[in-house]
């Protein structure tokens, strides 16, 4: 945390060099107003393209958040910051994970209140550990010839009605049924999760049949990070009640139902979170960046 | 009825009478004994009757008879653990409610107890009765996790949420299983309950200060807790030679087997700041703090501020070592900007300058020699106290990098052929599942 203070000013410049960590840019208030940077080509997950879902949610926010502008974290809902309030900055997909540039103003820029500067980002960027995409290979297949002629297929009719493929590069999962849809998982991008989708598809389609890539779909994103400092968890879970679950008798972390953006957190002790239940990554990243202020509140030195 | 103007079809008589056969009113013709007409179950509306069957059968409606047994049961927990009849009701209502739900109502009927338990459990904590899972499931005779399952299952179906108990309210409910007072046990084992709770209050609270509860199963730290004061209040060569297993025994409470390493991580803790009393000149170890127990009790927020600041001082003496050895080799512009950083790291008690110094002299001369730790130093060995899991981290596998995929790269025949058997190996592969389902068949 202490490394924000130490950068210098931000003066809009597009250039990457300017960066120290791809994080701090990201979430940074100040770079979204005026600074002409030109959009970045996003990845196109060929259903719902992660332009609109951004477009969508950018309109979201900008409605949402007129009529509260200027209210610092009194929405009953979620736990808003003040520089959240600037929607399009936190919802990017140009993140380290594809591109490393920065993140990208698409759609007219409504100039809010400018945050303070004192509000600094986290400086930390989720990792993303676990993809789980699903496909419609379009046509019925014969599990039985599958489990034959692949070598890397599991099939046990009796405990799992579909066959369980696993490839080398990228390292995945995935789970084929008899109706031609396929789940895809243990990937560590959406890009990544794509190849490895395609993949299998190819991988069917040499065995005979005749397979399509129809409808490919990211189901599940999770990601997860450390901040590097304890967090006192039934401190947590006395003040944000309705959104907590704690049960050390159960399990050592404390469950935290975000509402917006719709993702569960696992927090523990050792100040690590694991983020899930996300559709784009954006909304981990936003998930991420509203609960680190909260978990800054209940850090303690003994 | 009479049957006037009706004749036989088979000899056309008119002498026809009325005959009740098997309750069944027919027509018969006397003189050839035909059946003119069966009567009234021809008659019966199409359909069946109005009144339906189940309503003619009906009785009046009895309660499950399980769903009996069960508000029993959750009677009987409730008068065991006396608790008031306020809890009780709201046990009796959660438990006729969440019964009647699909999720309970075809189920075994072991799980049908453990929901009387868990109705139980939830009243308690919504009344601020403190009590555990652990203790319900002792009770129940159950596995943790699996009443652990019915709980949340439960919580979902009845949506109502149950406030957070605190350890040290369940403390003294705890000490008092222990049977440990003069009537069980010779005197200098014996010690008196409230005593022993007080104590063991003051040993959680420093437990959970240095983070030793947070996350943890709490019974195991309560038995350690008890342990340790129990040892404490008296530390006589009998209390000091008794392990915590022998302990368990006299005491007649079954042990749990966290409770050993909770002791251990407990006695750490005592003994940093055992380090801090000013009239103890011999080193204190494990095996001798608990004889000074008592005086870091009464004094522990003392002795706290005293070994933050200690360590803190330990640290900025390793940090100017360092810095002095670094200083040699690079120019006065970093220095001056961390010595300014040492400057107001005084200030505060949390920020540590070394990692930062450390971190300032990479970035400013980027010397690989003076990156003499592993780049991602444990931040818990820089603290006085952190999280035991943090300390004693796990090694993790080496993340492999994520390189720049698209998604739609080129895919070469040869990969996808790598997974694809040969004609020869398929052969093989059929020959034996054929050779194995014989075998199996020829078993069975």
């Amino acid at each position: 945390m202490d490394q924000n203070n130490s950068l210098p000013p931000f003066q809009g410049l597009p250039s990457p060099q300017g960066a120290m960590t791809p994080g701090i840019t990201m979430f940074s208030p100040m770079i979204s107003y005026g600074s002409g940077l030109t959009p970045q080509p996003v990845q196109n997950t060929n259903s719902l393209s992660i332009l609109e879902e951004q477009q969508r949610q950018q309109q979201q926010q900008q409605q949402a958040q007129q009529p509260s502008a200027g209210l610092p974290g009194t929405s009953g809902q979620t736990p808003q910051l003040y520089h959240s309030q600037t929607g399009p900055v936190s919802t990017t997909t140009g993140l380290p994970g594809s591109t490393g540039l920065y993140s990208t103003s698409i759609g007219p820029m409504t100039p809010h209140t400018p945050a303070t500067p004192a509000s600094e980002s986290s400086g930390i960027v989720p990792t993303l550990q676990n993809i789980v995409s699903t496909v419609n290979l379009g046509c019925k297949l014969d599990l039985k010839t599958i489990a034959l002629r692949a070598r890397n297929a599991e099939y046990n009719p009796k405990r799992f009605a579909a066959v369980i493929m696993r490839i080398r590069e990228p390292r995945t999962t995935a789970l084929i049924f008899s109706s031609g849809k396929m789940v895809c998982t243990g990937a560590k991008s959406e890009e990544e999760s794509r190849l490895a989708a395609r993949k299998y598809a190819r991988v069917v389609q040499k065995l005979g049949f005749p397979a399509k890539f129809l409808d490919f779909k990211i189901q599940n994103m999770v990601g997860s990070c450390d901040v590097k400092f304890p967090i006192r968890l039934e401190g947590l879970v006395l003040t944000h009640q309705q959104f907590s679950s704690y049960e050390p008798e159960l399990f050592p972390g404390l469950i935290y139902r975000m509402i917006k953006p719709r993702i569960v957190l696992l927090i523990f002790v050792s100040g690590k979170v694991v983020l899930t239940g996300a559709k784009v990554r954006a909304e981990i990243y936003e998930a991420f960046e509203n609960i680190y202020p909260i978990l800054k509140g209940f850090r303690k030195t003994t | 009825m009479s049957a006037a103007g009706l004749r036989c079809p088979g000899c056309g008589s008119s002498n026809i009478v009325d005959d009740d056969l098997y309750c069944q009113a027919q027509l018969v013709c006397v003189d050839c004994g035909s059946v003119v007409s069966e009567g009234t179950l021809a008659d019966d509306p199409v359909g069946g009757t109005d009144v339906s069957y189940s309503r003619t059968t009906e009785v009046t409606r009895k309660p499950c008879l399980n769903l009996i047994k069960g508000l029993e049961r959750v009677k009987e927990i409730c008068r065991i653990l006396r608790v008031s009849s306020e809890i009780e009701d709201l046990a009796l209502t959660h438990f006729r409610q969440a019964y009647e739900h699909e999720s309970f109502i075809n189920v075994t009927l072991q799980r049908k107890e453990l929901l009387a338990g868990c109705c139980v459990f939830v009243s308690c904590r919504q009344r601020d009765w403190p009590i555990t899972l652990g203790t319900i499931s002792c009770l129940l005779n159950a596995d943790q996790t699996l009443v652990g399952g019915v709980y949340q299952n439960m919580m979902k179906i009845l949506n109502i949420q149950a406030p957070f108990i605190n350890v040290t309210d369940v403390i003294e409910a705890h000490v008092q299983e222990y049977k440990i007072s003069t009537q069980h046990v010779p005197e200098e084992l014996a010690e008196d309950s409230k005593v022993l709770s007080k104590r063991a209050v003051a040993l959680v609270e420093l437990a959970g200060d240095s983070w030793i509860v947070t996350g943890r199963k709490p019974l195991p730290i309560v038995m350690a807790a008890t342990y340790l004061a129990w040892q404490s209040l008296n530390p006589n060569k009998h209390r000091l030679r008794l392990s915590l297993d022998k302990f368990c025994q006299l005491a007649k409470v079954q042990k749990r087997k966290p409770a050993t390493t909770r002791i251990t991580e407990l006695k750490e803790v005592l003994c940093k700041l055992g380090r801090e009393l000013p009239w103890v000149r011999e080193p204190v170890t494990q095996n001798d703090v608990v004889r000074l127990v008592g005086d870091i009790l009464e004094h522990r927020h003392t002795l706290l501020t005293r070994a933050l600041r200690t360590h803190e001082r330990a640290k900025e003496a390793d940090c100017t070592q360092t810095f002095a050895l670094n200083s040699l080799t690079e120019e006065v512009a970093p220095s001056q900007i961390s010595e300014s950083r040492d400057q107001t790291a005084n200030a505060s008690s949390v920020v540590q300058p070394c990692p930062n110094t450390r971190g300032e002299n990479q970035e400013g001369d980027g010397d690989e020699n003076h990156q003499s730790e592993d780049p991602e130093p444990n931040w818990g060995k820089r603290v006085l106290f952190a999280p035991p899991c943090v300390l004693h981290a796990k090694r993790r596998r080496v993340e492999r990098p994520v390189q720049n995929v698209t998604g739609d790269e080129e895919i070469s025949d040869s990969e996808i052929d790598s997974y694809i058997r040969s004609p020869q190996e398929v052969r093989d592969f059929a020959q034996m599942q054929k050779m194995a389902s014989c075998s199996d068949s020829g078993k069975s």
